[in-house]
């Protein structure tokens, strides 16, 4: 053997045997190349597919979007890529994570690069494909982890709904919003009467579960845009965008005669619960959504001065008043 | 590093080769959007790893600086560099227009759309280069850097081990549609003085 026959061959070994995809095209996308990583996942050997068209031998390619891609590849002769992030594949291949894989076909990232011939023109394209699975199921669940942590730093932890800092931004940007667009606002916050007495005869246990099922119940006489939050302890707060006053004070009693209407059911006894809720909606005059919150505080406290299971509405009379 | 360590014929020299290469860009850019393109005279200047994203903010002007998707892809061989493209957010759904994407395209296709658009100009760009300073690149595929966000939140991820770079850029503009494109390219140190025996022997040749 020659020497350059020599490393011919050897090329032609490394070729067959990378863990890499690789297949060569002549002009017209005729399979001229194709090494054993393909004939394996595809199943179908190079003398099958050597020769034929590529769209022929596997109908399942993206044919339209591929040849466009192609034809770019050969006319700018600049590479060309495709990620598994926005398609996951190219070609469909089982992979090798059959029982803990979780995805249907192999994730693949492929490059297309342009072959010129000893002219100098583009006459062939090789198109790489390397198999991502792993990465792409690592990253998909490093993913839902950073999802996960999210969701769970803007919720709370006994009732499932919001927290108050995340209540306070979305607040921030309600108001903001109002504030440039115009619109409506309110904003409700709702205290739990005589609650400690709850605490105090039944235990911490029956305390949770009581604030439990009124969140439940509240909650499911909200619609989708509004929004939910504990603030702190017993107090809970109501957002309510693009709502005028008028309608909040028609959620709010909703709420109220929902609450009062239905003893709350633990474990082994049944608990007549009741609430007081404070209303306040947007005025161009309120110089931040603190100054709103604060107005629905206020109006909570005359609702409980005033007796308790009511709602009240603020009343610029409360200003000055703690 | 500045620019002062290039003589006055090698700054002409890079001036004229960005020139021409963005300009074969931009003619690419043109036929591919069917579009005429106005490009801005390409800039070369020296940037410190940490000055990056204020010089990129500067460049693009606060209508852009504040909501960008951008487009990193690095190019290896003799020079080798980083290229990162910045869309305005109009921008991208302009270019799904442009390009006879339906507006129902999901957001995996857009971003298809960005990342094939970003990866034919930088290839434009540097085959341009390459042609002019004898040299030949090969490219990795380019990735999502960030999107709609403010350009200082974007770079200020990137990888800090270098200190010194050579930033070039261009603006491409698609009149009368709402797109445009920033292209940066940056060298680091050691592709500078590569860049300047590239342009000395092309000085030599003329």
């Amino acid at each position: 053997m020659t020497r350059e026959n020599e490393q011919r061959a050897l090329l032609e070994a490394v070729f067959e045997r990378i863990n890499v995809g690789v297949l060569l095209l002549d002009d017209a996308n005729r399979i001229v190349r194709w090494n054993r990583f393909m004939a394996t996942h595809s199943g179908l050997e190079a003398d099958a597919v050597l020769g034929r068209d590529l769209f022929d031998c596997f109908p399942e390619l993206p044919a339209s979007w591929l040849k466009r891609k192609l034809e770019s590849v050969r006319l700018l002769r600049n590479y060309a890529f495709t990620s598994w992030e926005q398609r996951p594949y190219l070609f469909r291949f089982q992979h090798d994570r059959p029982v803990t894989g979780g995805v249907d076909w192999m994730r693949q990232d492929c490059t297309l690069i342009p072959i010129s011939d000893s002219t100098g023109q583009v006459s062939h394209v090789c198109i790489t494909v390397v198999d991502v699975t792993d990465a792409s199921l690592y990253q998909s669940a490093l993913q839902e982890a950073n999802t996960r942590l999210e969701e769970a730093s803007v919720r709370d932890g006994l009732t499932g709904i919001y927290n108050r800092g995340h209540l306070e931004t979305r607040l921030a940007e309600e108001f903001a919003r109002v504030r440039r667009h115009g619109g409506a606002l309110s904003v409700v916050m709702f205290d739990f009467d005589n609650f400690k007495r709850v605490n105090d005869t039944h235990g911490h246990q029956c305390g949770d579960e009581v604030l439990r099922q009124v969140i439940r119940r509240t909650s499911s006489l909200l619609r989708a845009e509004d929004l939910c939050g504990r603030y702190g302890g017993e107090e809970f707060t109501l957002l309510l965008p693009d709502t005028p006053v008028e309608q909040a004070v028609r959620v709010a009693e909703r709420v109220r005669a929902a609450v009062e209407a239905t003893p709350i059911r633990t474990r082994n006894r049944e608990l007549g619960m009741t609430i007081t809720l404070g209303i306040a909606g947007y005025e161009e005059n309120l110089g931040s959504h603190e100054q709103l919150l604060d107005n629905a505080d206020k109006a909570l406290y005359r609702g409980k001065r005033e007796g308790r299971n009511r709602i009240a509405l603020f009343d610029h009379r409360l200003d000055g008043q703690g | 590093m500045s620019l002062k360590s290039f003589s006055d014929d090698q700054l002409d020299a890079l001036q004229e080769t960005a020139n021409i290469a963005m300009g074969q860009a931009g003619a690419v850019l043109a036929r591919l959007l069917d579009h005429y393109v106005a490009l801005s005279v390409p800039r070369a200047k020296p940037v410190q790893a940490a000055d990056l994203a204020a010089t990129v903010s500067a460049m693009l002007g606060p209508s852009l600086d504040l909501a960008v998707t951008a487009v990193r892809q690095s190019f290896q061989g003799r020079l080798r560099g980083e290229a990162i493209s910045l869309f305005g957010t109009e921008g991208c759904s302009e270019l799904a227009d442009l390009l006879g994407h339906e507006s129902g395209a999901g957001a995996e296709q857009q971003e298809e759309l960005l990342l094939d658009v970003s990866n034919i100009l930088v290839g434009a760009v540097l085959r341009g280069l390459g042609n002019q300073l004898h040299t030949d690149f090969a490219f990795s595929a380019p990735t999502l850097l960030g999107q709609e966000q403010g350009v200082a939140a974007i770079l200020r991820r990137g990888p800090v081990d270098w200190v010194d770079a050579l930033l070039l850029e261009v603006n491409f503009r698609l009149d009368p549609r709402n797109f445009s494109c920033h292209l940066v390219l940056l060298l680091p140190e050691e592709s500078i003085d590569v860049l300047r025996q590239a342009l000395d022997r092309m000085l030599g040749d003329i």
